[in-house]
């Protein structure tokens, strides 16, 4: 199954010669391993492109492929088929790894709508998710939403104050007292962004299923809508991953 | 990728760091983020109500080594400058002078950005002064 239709190009199963759709791993037919698919990582699941994806049937879709793939089964078959098996097996790894996961699966739907983030054209999906996750990358950080602007840049002057009081380390009873209301002042500043990050995640499912459900405006004004609360979602995962270092939690 | 001398120094010996008091009506405040990085700046200027001239300009940044000097730069610049004069400086003058690279260029804009937000601040507190000593004085 593709996600158009008509690049469903039939093709003839190298073994057997039963023509067969594109996107299959095995021959309907024969049940012989083919060259690697194209279509996209939810065609290798048989799956339709979907953010409230049936996580339940994934899981048992990638098993029964992992089976299939399994390089004992290959073990006497020709060298042109270990070569797919070990493909097939690196793209299926992928695909799972992708779409089990919520913000992943969204990301990918974004991306090959072409509503990605843009910033890492020309590198594979998996390398791109990784160098986002490898966040300390200035250039890779993300926006900062205008309305947390405010809240942001307390933030930062709590951390900086910290550090100072930190490296001075002249901690006597006065300023022991400074510094537990500092911690203070910075678990709260935690649980107020892990708030805010709660309501991304309320709003991200809505807008997931505006995009299973809508015709084709509504959709994409939710990958708009995705692309943005994604931002505004890592921004405030990187705060709070800043606050809780430096209270070394 | 390398920092220029000039922002190396800007970036070691910082001018203009501080704050000011943010409530007083000489004084316009601009926090501005960048999109690209999540960067914050904030720079707050002091202008005499006479002359418009800034007086003293002071800035705190949170940011890479190019925003820190273009903050700095910026205040420098802006410092003695009338609020009129104070406007025409363009990101790309800030990029010029520190040699800053392409993917730098956002660091300079956030400069330029923070110098219109501070000056926005300040006439709108002053605007809306007017404003309301002229209400009183229609009355
Ligand atoms: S990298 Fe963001 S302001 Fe310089
Ligand atoms: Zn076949």
């Amino acid at each position: 199954m593709l996600k158009d239709a008509d690049s469903a190009v039939p093709v003839a199963c190298w073994s057997c010669s039963v023509q067969h759709d594109e996107v299959t791993m095995f021959c309907p037919h024969c049940g012989k391993i083919q060259p690697p698919p194209g279509g996209d990582y939810f065609s290798v699941f048989g799956m339709e492109p979907r953010l409230n994806l049936d996580l339940a049937a994934l899981e048992g879709e990638f098993h029964r492929l992992s089976r299939r793939l399994h390089p004992d089964r290959f073990a006497r078959a020709t060298e042109c088929e270990r070569e797919w098996s070990l493909a097939d097996t690196a793209l299926l790894n992928d695909a799972y790894r992708t779409l089990k996961d919520g913000l992943r699966r969204t990301e990918y739907v974004l991306t090959l709508h072409g509503a990605g983030n843009g910033t890492h054209i020309g590198s594979g999906f998996e390398t791109q998710i990784a160098e986002e996750q490898n966040g300390k990358e200035r250039q890779n950080a993300s926006r900062a939403p205008a309305d947390l602007l405010e809240e942001v840049f307390d933030l930062n002057m709590q951390l900086e104050e910290m550090r100072l009081r930190r490296q001075s380390g002249n901690v006597d009873r006065q300023s022991g007292k400074v510094n537990r209301e500092l911690i203070e002042d910075l678990r709260a500043a935690k649980r107020k962004f892990e708030t805010l990050r709660e309501e991304v995640d309320r709003d991200l499912r809505g807008a997931w299923n505006d995009w299973d459900g809508g015709a084709a405006d509504t959709r994409r004004r939710a990958q708009t809508n995705l692309r943005t609360l994604l931002d505004r979602r890592r921004y405030l995962s990187n705060l709070v991953r800043d606050v809780s270092e430096a209270l070394g939690e | 990728m390398a920092y220029s001398d000039k922002v190396v120094d800007h970036y070691n010996n910082p001018r203009n760091v501080g704050t000011l008091d943010k409530s007083s009506t000489e004084v316009g405040t601009g926090l501005v983020g960048a999109p690209e990085c999540g960067d914050v700046m904030r720079l707050q200027i002091r202008v005499n109500p006479e002359t418009q001239v800034i007086e003293e300009a002071k800035f705190k940044t949170f940011g890479c080594g190019s925003a820190i000097a273009s903050s700095s730069l910026a205040t420098e610049w802006i410092k003695g400058r009338t609020v009129e004069d104070a406007l025409a400086i363009k990101n790309t003058d800030i990029v010029k002078e520190l040699s800053l690279p392409p993917v730098k260029i956002h660091c300079s804009v956030l400069a330029e950005d923070a110098i219109r937000a501070a000056i926005g601040d300040w006439k709108k507190k002053n605007g809306a002064a007017e404003a309301a000593a002229a209400a009183a004085s229609a009355q």
